[in-house]
């Protein structure tokens, strides 16, 4: 199962499903030990186990128009959709693209990436957005392609303090180079 | 810098929920009898189960067979799993020599590593770094994470990181880098007062 072939893969990628990965697998793991227990218990007593017994009388008075098996086919159908959806689904990506400064291509490099992650970029965001007047505290959520910013202010009138934080947070992701630039919201809230 | 198992698992997402949703169809169709008129099944007013379950899996056969799916099964759920662990999946020792006839060099690519970890630690704005090489001595790759302070410029520590580290690296491996991956982290200590003091880079060991 081996996954790459030791070259290096691109650092902006969408998410990796490993929960429901990890979910079938789990579901996998224990189907295999218990067909292999039922088995073992069978080889080594002659008979299969007496667990089956209640499955198997449910089987055997089964019709194919049962509630029963209504009930399996629903659950197959949504499990299944379930399943694909997690795989088609692509999710959002975890860091931006960030431009090569002047000159970078002179980098005896064929190939080249850079990006800040999601994280980061809200880092620089909250940073800006608490060196300015009037900011008292202030959180940051970054997506791909935007930047929340959740201002607090003792400023009784905000005025033009929304803007004035939107236009320098955006100055500041703009000088670190990220490429396109995430459109930048705030909102400000006043303490009472 | 790890790396995950993003694309098997979008393929075994699909494949397996592919598998579910079709039987899950054809049973729905069973049981409404529109899979007897289409497919000519059994009707649905029939029984699932037509023989004797008892009798039909009574052979030491049928005992083998479920023994050896419920291995292959476990076994398959089990490397699902494990491949979930990220891995670095650094490079080899680098070869440097081109035959062995006049002798052998070898290089620990986590020695280059450290190199150009120590040189983007003494920038400044970088807090900390970690570099890793992947590919071969004449195709090698790089991938770096750099964490900056908030106060730092971004731009300037990425050019400073071409200009001078980069070709640094190809210096000492003699060929030019086949790809090379940067990753700017932003430390989440805020510089909001006093003087901010840039890592000097100091390994100490």
């Amino acid at each position: 199962m081996s996954r790459h072939d030791g070259r290096s893969t691109s650092l902006r990628r969408r998410p990796s499903r490993t929960v429901p990965a990890l979910i079938v697998g789990i579901l996998l793991l224990a189907t295999g030990v218990t067909l292999v227990w039922l088995t073992i218990a069978r080889l080594m007593n002659g008979t299969w186990p007496t667990v089956l017994q209640g499955p198997r009388d449910l089987l055997t008075g089964l019709t194919w128009n049962s509630p029963g098996v209504w009930g399996i086919g629903a659950g197959a159908v949504v499990v299944g959709l379930i399943l694909l959806l997690c795989a088609i689904v692509p999710g959002a990506f975890s860091a931006l693209p960030v431009r090569g400064s002047d000159g970078s291509d002179q980098a005896p490099v064929q190939e080249q990436e850079t990006v800040m992650t999601r994280r980061a970029v809200a880092h620089l965001a909250r940073a800006r957005c608490g060196g300015i007047d009037g900011v008292s505290s202030a959180t940051a959520t970054a997506t791909s392609k935007r930047v929340h910013l959740n201002v607090s202010t003792n400023l009784r009138e905000t005025g033009d303090l929304q803007t004035r934080i939107t236009e320098s947070v955006r100055e500041r992701l703009e000088a670190a180079g990220l490429d396109p630039l995430p459109r930048v919201s705030a909102t400000v809230h006043s303490k009472d | 810098m790890r790396q995950t198992a993003g694309t098997l698992n979008r393929t075994w997402l699909t494949i397996l929920g592919i598998i579910v949703l079709v039987a899950g169809i054809a049973a729905l169709l069973q049981a409404s009898g529109e899979l007897h008129s289409l497919a000519n099944t059994a009707p649905s007013s029939d029984r699932v189960v037509t023989s004797d379950l008892h009798s039909a899996t009574s052979p030491q056969w049928v005992a083998v067979v479920v023994l050896l799916a419920g291995v292959i099964v476990g076994l398959l759920g089990l490397l699902w799993m494990l491949a979930q662990i990220p891995r670095k999946n650094a490079a080899d020792a680098y070869r440097l020599h081109h035959d062995g006839a006049q002798g052998f060099t070898v290089c620990d690519p986590s020695v280059l590593a450290t190199a150009v970890e120590n040189q983007i630690n003494t920038l400044p704005g970088v807090v900390t770094s970690s570099a890793l090489l992947r590919g071969t001595a004449t195709d090698p790759d790089l991938t770096l994470k750099v964490t900056v302070n908030d106060r730092a410029d971004v731009q300037d520590v990425i050019a400073r990181i071409r200009t001078s580290t980069l070709p640094d690296l190809a210096k000492a491996l003699e060929t030019t880098l086949q790809k090379s991956r940067l990753q700017i982290d932003v430390s989440g200590r805020t510089q909001s007062s006093g003087t901010v003091v840039h890592s000097s880079g100091t390994v100490l060991q």
